[in-house]
């Protein structure tokens, strides 16, 4: 009965196709707007990820990566100084005017590294010596800068190549790879002192100082004596990760318009779906009520219209997932929108059909179940 | 489900019917359209019930073929009394005991003959090729052989209807009852229906009832049974005696 039942699915083709259709689209909107949105929150935390350390200090105000308040230089040694710290370096970053060979500026991230460690260096170098960084005027720059920091596409910047900041020069010592900024600013590192020279001078110019839990200590509990013994707030790499992403979802709009699109996704698979699997169970009443009055149970009937509902939910469930696997592949080249798929992902939304499915199944078996058979006498 | 041993009434009876009676809604558009009806069909017969639109036939079908719970009296189909069954009770009565044969056919547009013909046995849980196999061969004995694969709206409406007989057959039953089965067929077609229908009737152990208006059919019946008003107004043992009745 089971293969009967596939069979009056696939006979009539329209209702099939807007069923599928319509569960492909759901699938699709929720699938791409969540990996959108996952790759958006991924790009808020891309500024750790370029720096890396386990413990991160900052000035007690501070909740999030991207807004950072200047501390004095003297902080670095006051966490030095805690139980529990093995060591601790300071780190300079901030949005810095370049100027180009031809005159115009372009916005970089500067990132200035304790010259002794180069804690805090790039995730991957491309090309250059990162101990170069001690030389003076020196930068490495990532390859998005290489774009933006460059004449022409003819004529990319390289290795020795120089450029201005703050009406100094800056010579080229190495190219590396970094995540996508969250505002889109290419990324300069060079030396904390370095970095003081370059920068517009403040009263205040330490942004953050990276430290590292001492043999014995988890980074959690150095982070719990820092802030006990400094007064600063200092995150484990979860923690401010944590703070970061929450600090978005309670004062920027992205997560609402997401979870409307999501949610708007969501509505029009359950609409389409459920009227149009209930208007093709309408249609085929007259024949589901003569398969009752010859004896086929309500049990059997409502698992026929399972199979049938969960069929074209599978199916517009892999279409959807496809196309948003090839939207990612093809977003991901070009590095923007935004894009992540864990593989968590593919499960909400395979959970998220499947209830959508259940529900306009339901829609059929609720009729089925309150069906007389003898309604087949009625003409 | 209880059943006598004797498969039947020992007098020979298919269908026995006391005192049944159903109504529709309630209050002001309560519609009493069973009115304590006793009713009987012989074994091997071909029962024709007839009357005006709205005497109850339809409805005194429903509930011999148990798609219709009634609300008074008592049913014994083939040694099984109906009333005090439960609903899962019945629905195994229908899948063992009854075939039916619709006015517009109802066959699934979407599947072939053969599956069509195959679904009460597959209702009843037999295996896919076995059930195949019974269908062919029944299609093959109507004539339709050859065409099992064909999709029924590629075919006539006599032989749609022809499908639906080996629908209704194909599982044994020992009950078929037909609902207006010439009303959707011309003349000729509907006399080789009700030919085929009367075939089928000639069984020690079945019984055909069959609800008509339609008076081109009324010659082939065993016995006729004429309502009227909710209530079996008169029993005819022959067409002839009907006629007669009639002044025809």
């Amino acid at each position: 009965m089971y293969r009967l039942a596939l069979k009056m699915l696939l006979g009539d083709r329209a209702k099939y196709i807007m069923l599928v259709g319509g569960l492909t689209f759901a699938s699709l909107l929720m699938t791409q707007q969540c990996a959108v949105f996952f790759g958006l929150l991924s790009w808020t935390t891309s500024h750790m990820r370029n720096m890396r350390a386990s413990i991160w200090v900052v000035d007690p105000k501070v909740e999030q990566i991207n807004e950072i308040k200047p501390m004095r230089d003297t902080d670095v040694n006051r966490v030095r100084s805690v139980t529990g710290v093995e060591f601790a370096v300071p780190l300079y970053t901030g949005v810095i005017q370049a100027r180009i060979a031809d005159g115009s500026f372009k916005p970089v991230e500067m990132i200035g590294l304790d010259a002794t460690t180069l804690v805090g260096r790039p995730p991957r170098i491309l090309s250059g010596r990162l101990e170069d960084l001690r030389r003076p005027n020196t930068v490495m720059i990532d390859e998005l800068a290489v774009q933006r920091l460059s004449l022409s596409k003819d004529h990319p910047l390289r290795i020795g190549d120089t450029f201005e900041i703050n009406d100094r020069e800056a010579r080229v010592i190495g190219i590396c790879r970094t995540d996508r900024h969250f505002f889109g600013y290419p990324y300069v590192y060079t030396s904390y002192d370095q970095a003081l020279q370059f920068a517009p001078r403040t009263r205040k110019m330490l942004s953050i100082v990276l430290a590292e839990p001492a043999p014995g200590w988890t980074a959690t509990q150095t982070a719990r004596q820092i802030e006990k013994e400094t007064q600063l707030k200092a995150y484990t790499e979860d923690e401010f990760e944590k703070s970061t992403i929450r600090w978005f979802f309670l004062n920027t709009g992205i997560p609402a318009s997401f979870g409307t699109t999501i949610l708007l996704g969501f509505i029009v698979g359950m609409a389409v779906s459920g009227q149009t699997f209930y208007s093709f169970v309408l249609e085929n009443l007259k024949h589901l009520g003569a398969l009752k009055a010859m004896g086929a149970s309500n049990g059997l009937l409502a698992r026929m219209l399972l199979l049938q509902a969960f069929t074209v939910g599978m199916i517009g469930y892999g279409l959807g997932v496809g196309l948003t696997v090839l939207f990612g592949l093809a977003v991901l080249k070009k590095g923007q929108p935004p894009f992540l798929m864990p593989y968590q992902l593919p499960l909400f939304t395979l959970v998220v059909i499947l209830i959508i499915c259940a529900f306009a199944a339901l829609l059929g078996i609720r009729k089925i179940y309150k069906l007389e058979p003898a309604v087949v006498f009625r003409g | 489900m209880a059943e006598n041993n004797n498969n039947g009434n020992s007098n020979g009876l298919a269908v026995h019917v006391r005192e049944v009676s159903k109504t529709f809604g309630a209050g002001e558009t309560r519609i009493q359209a069973l009115k304590g009806v006793d009713f009987d069909a012989r074994k091997g017969e071909m029962l024709m019930v007839v009357g005006p639109s709205g005497c109850g036939k339809t409805t005194l079908l429903s509930v011999i073929a148990g798609t219709l719970q009634f609300d008074g009296g008592e049913i014994d189909v083939f040694g099984t009394p109906l009333h005090g069954l439960k609903q899962r009770e019945i629905t195994e009565f229908r899948k063992r005991t009854v075939g039916f044969i619709f006015q517009q056919f109802n066959l699934i547009p979407t599947i072939s003959l053969l599956e069509n013909v195959s679904v009460p046995l597959l209702i009843n849980g037999v295996r896919r090729s076995v059930a195949e196999k019974k269908s062919r061969d029944l299609l093959e004995q109507l004539g339709l052989g050859g065409r099992e694969n064909d999709l029924p709206l590629l075919l006539s409406g006599g032989q749609q209807q022809r499908v639906a007989i080996a629908r209704a057959l194909v599982h044994d039953p020992k009950l078929v009852i037909c609902d207006e089965p010439t009303s959707a067929l011309d003349k000729d077609t509907g006399a080789k229906i009700m030919e085929s229908l009367r075939a089928v009737a000639r069984h020690p152990e079945r019984c055909v009832i069959v609800v008509t208006h339609d008076n081109r059919v009324f010659k082939y019946a065993d016995r006729m049974t004429e309502m009227e008003d909710g209530r079996v107004h008169k029993v005819h043992e022959t067409y002839g005696h009907y006629q007669q009745n009639e002044g025809t």
